[in-house]
């Protein structure tokens, strides 16, 4: 496994993060294929999303 | 995907639940629900490996600090990852990386959304409404 996630960078650990997340969710609250499918990939982009833009917001602070 | 409904009633919830903390996707595969176990474990399992690959801390019983008792709480969701984190994470934690870090996040955000499927797998156990 360390070879897989030992050396994520924090945007890779985001994405992976918002995929398994996605998919658990769409499984709890979705019936039927379609539905899931469809939530995961709404989910999954709302995720990255709103991630990017607290990094945004969150910028100018860091200089 | 599920086969045969099984009659639900309170122990059954109990017992799905329990089985579900233990093992992610247990409480499911008692009740046939074929998908949703494999998904779960899958997900919660590679969730929390990731997170103990990335070599992020895992909180301990006896801690005094209100945040760190709240990380311990979601860590301990995570069943039988949490119990053989050390065994897993040979190398033990280094959260003064931010890899580290992000691990440790990763392995409570496991956590959770294992108490999230546990609390589904009791539910669907007695007899509730099923997605």
């Amino acid at each position: 496994m360390n070879f897989l996630f030992g050396s994520l960078t924090h945007f890779e650990a985001l994405l992976f993060f918002a995929l398994v997340v996605s998919v658990t969710f769409a499984f709890l609250s979705k019936r039927g294929i379609a539905e899931r499918v469809k939530y995961s990939l709404w989910a999954f982009l709302a995720f990255l999303l709103v991630a990017i833009g607290i990094g945004w917001l969150m910028y100018p602070f860091s200089q | 995907m599920k086969s045969e409904a099984l009659k639900g009633n309170q122990m059954l919830g109990v017992v799905a639940a329990f089985a579900g903390w233990v093992i992610p996707g247990l409480g499911h595969l008692l009740l046939r629900r074929w998908s949703k176990a494999a998904v779960y474990f899958l997900c919660v399992g590679g969730l929390a490996s990731a997170g103990l690959a990335m070599r992020g801390g895992v909180f301990g019983a006896g801690v005094a600090d209100l945040f760190d008792r709240l990380g311990f709480i979601a860590d301990l969701g995570a069943g039988i990852f949490y119990f053989l984190a050390h065994q897993i994470q040979s190398a033990g934690p280094d959260v003064a990386h931010a890899t580290g870090d992000y691990g440790t996040r990763l392995f409570a955000a496991a956590g959770m959304l294992n108490l999230l499927t546990v609390l589904e797998a009791y539910d669907i156990g007695r007899g509730g409404d099923d997605r």
